[in-house]
């Protein structure tokens, strides 16, 4: 049986293992507090980063790039924002893929975000992609609920606003970088009313085509367009032979009739002169001239003639009868 | 008892006291103090480590920051009666945090009202306005195409052949716009939403889209403008190229016939001249011409191979004949 005394003894032990193991619990939980101290109390921001100290709840200060220490055990919170990074929404595609070599993008199921409608009542579908930038990381947390959506929301919004105020044709054709920009302009206005500290870095329209089903027809448009230069050209170059041909041959015609009018002139002005000459010395001697220049004639005609004829008129009969020289002369004059 | 024990309780009945008369109210959010249920004074909204009542005041917190509503898609008959699906997103803001409590709770009671209020807001102001409101903010696009007309009709008239891809003309004018629709919204909207404490910062008509049923007329529609064009590019092609040939028969003509009557002219005129010269001098002596030219005419014109019978008639056989 155990006596009140070994009862005693035991208290007595109990509170001496007490003792002995306070010595130990003691500092161990002091180091422990020490170290979750020193882990609490600093904290690390990376380059592309600012950091947004909360302190009690309320903003204290917003922390650059570095190493920095803060109030331990929760009392300071630290909220890291990539205020240095170009930022993306993209809208009507999703990168996919930006590891390979050419980046992936797929597609297929944006028509919601990219099918809109145009300042002429007309269907688009437009792809384009927002980036912006953290400018104040405080208000970009805690001025609005949900900072990236809204972005979605508005940059949507607007850029269907900027599109129904053109046509389809400017905004497949022409308008693109008018469109970039007024977006862009507009996006950040509404941003500055929401105060949510972002900055529109730049609005960039990617794909911008008809919708699928009518493409075809937009395609026939620019077909109709080349056709149409064809057929110009065609008939262009058809001028082109033909018009300097006929202006050439207009030319020599006219220089062959100038040419015949010298000639015509010249000879002309030719045959007088001579007939001038030998009208001077006609009129010297009329008769014997004449005589002279009949025998000459009669002696070079006749001299070639390898037929001739020489017929007795007395001698009755026989056909045909010339008259004679003198009016033979006549029919063949010219 | 012990006095250790007492000491003990005292400790923690004053820990107790001191974590209950503090509270943190972090950025983003703002407070409402209640004594037994009974808002006491304003909504705090600084935020920060704050004070209060311990036990007998309790600490409410509600939104600060501007919050995203978003809409069902919904399809509304526009005025003209055209068939579209309006998505709209709206950004709101607890102004009122004791109403807003009184009201609707929370942010899912807020939720189910904006839902209701919000939606049959946008199809009233919708189905009262035509569908080119909704999609358009302003009429630069009509000013546009009528400055594109008329300068198409300045160079029609100097007569250079202009091609036009768009479709001009029959561009309905807005009468308020797109933004002033969102607006009018946002406005109709405000004055029911007071009653909840909530404000309005704006709301987006995020998508604007043809109903599925009438997507495929509009396509048909946009098809046959495209074919449209597409012809009457080609036709202008072809009235383009009946012009050159026109041209082209013109002046072919043209410099065809001036080079002939010049050349007629050149040509009479020197016969002319021609002519002129022969009769001023020849008529000097007619008879001593008519001897030379005949004589000239007849060693041009007999030949090797005339046949030629000649009577001992003829004056230059005179001396043949036995007679003489």
């Amino acid at each position: 049986m155990p006596s009140p005394d070994d009862f005693v003894n035991d208290i007595e032990r109990m509170k001496q293992d007490f003792k002995k193991a306070m010595r130990f619990i003691v500092p161990g939980i002091g180091v422990l507090i020490l170290v979750g101290f020193l882990l609490t109390s600093y904290y690390t921001v990376e380059p592309d980063e600012e950091a947004v100290v909360i302190r009690f709840g309320a903003y204290h200060t917003t922390a650059q790039p570095g190493l920095h220490f803060k109030l331990p055990f929760g009392v300071d919170e630290v909220i890291k924002v990539k205020t240095r990074q170009v930022l993306q929404a993209e809208f009507g595609y999703r990168t996919r893929d930006t590891q390979g070599r050419r980046s992936e993008y797929s597609k297929r199921d944006y028509k919601d975000e990219s099918l809109m409608l145009t300042g002429d009542l007309n269907v688009a579908d437009v792809e384009w992609a927002v980036q912006y930038q953290i400018a104040d990381p405080f208000k970009f947390i805690f001025q609005t609920s949900e900072p990236v959506r809204n972005i979605r929301d508005v940059s949507e919004s607007i850029m269907r606003r900027v599109v129904g105020d053109r046509s389809v044709g400017q905004i497949l054709t022409t308008g693109r970088v008018e469109i970039n920009d007024e977006a862009k302009v507009l996006m950040q206005e509404v941003f500055e009313r929401y105060d949510m500290g972002v900055m529109i870095v730049s609005v960039r329209l990617q794909d911008v085509n008809p919708p699928d089903r009518v493409k075809p027809s937009f395609n026939e448009v620019n077909a109709a367009k080349q056709e149409q230069e064809t057929v110009i050209n065609q008939a262009e170059e058809q001028y082109n032979k033909i018009i300097p041909e006929a202006r050439g041959k207009a030319e020599q015609s006219i220089s062959e009739a100038e040419g015949f009018a010298e000639r015509v002139v010249n000879r002309a002005l030719g045959d007088v002169q001579r007939f001038e000459a030998l009208l001077k010395e006609y009129q010297r001697a009329p008769t014997i001239t004449r005589k002279r220049m009949y025998l000459e004639t009669m002696e070079n005609i006749f001299k070639d003639f390898k037929n001739l004829t020489l017929v007795d008129p007395d001698i009755k009969g026989l056909l045909p009868v010339y008259k004679g020289l003198d009016s033979m002369g006549k029919g063949s004059n010219k | 008892m012990n006095k250790k024990t007492i000491a003990a309780i005292v400790l923690v009945l004053l820990a107790l006291t001191a974590k209950s008369s503090f509270y943190v109210l972090t950025e983003g959010r703002q407070a409402i103090i209640t004594e037994f249920g009974k808002p006491i004074g304003e909504p705090v909204v600084k935020a920060g480590l704050h004070m209060k009542k311990p036990f007998f005041h309790d600490v409410r917190y509600v939104d600060k920051r501007i919050l995203s509503w978003d809409g069902y898609p919904n399809q509304i008959p526009t005025k003209d009666k055209k068939f579209i699906t309006v998505d709209t997103t709206a950004r709101w803001k607890i102004t009122d945090a004791l109403k807003f409590i009184q009201t609707v709770r929370n942010e899912k009671g807020a939720k189910s009202r904006l839902d209701t209020i919000l939606d049959s807001i946008t199809r009233d102001i919708i189905s009262g306005h035509n569908l080119v409101e909704a999609v358009r903010n302003s009429n630069s696009i009509v000013d546009r195409i009528s400055a594109k007309e008329k300068e198409i009709a300045e160079k029609e008239k100097k007569g250079e052949v202009v091609v036009e891809e768009e479709v001009l003309g029959d561009i309905e004018p807005i009468q308020i716009g797109r933004e002033q629709l969102s607006l009018k919204i946002a406005e109709s909207a405000d004055t029911e939403l007071t009653q909840f404490g909530i404000k309005l910062v704006d709301v987006q008509l995020r998508r604007i889209s043809y109903e599925e049923s009438v997507e495929e007329s509009v396509y048909d529609r946009m098809i046959s403008e495209r074919q449209r064009i597409a012809q009457k590019i080609r036709s202008i092609g072809q009235a383009e190229r009946a012009r050159i040939e026109g041209r082209r028969q013109k002046d072919l003509n043209k410099i065809e016939s001036e080079a002939y009557r010049e050349a007629r002219e050149i040509r009479g005129k020197a016969e002319a001249r021609a002519t002129a010269i022969f009769t001023k001098s020849l008529s000097k002596e007619p008879k001593f011409f008519e001897f030379l030219r005949t004589m000239e005419a007849y060693s041009t014109v007999f030949g090797e191979q005339t046949q030629f019978i000649m009577s001992l008639d003829s004056d230059f056989l005179k001396y043949l004949r036995s007679d003489h």
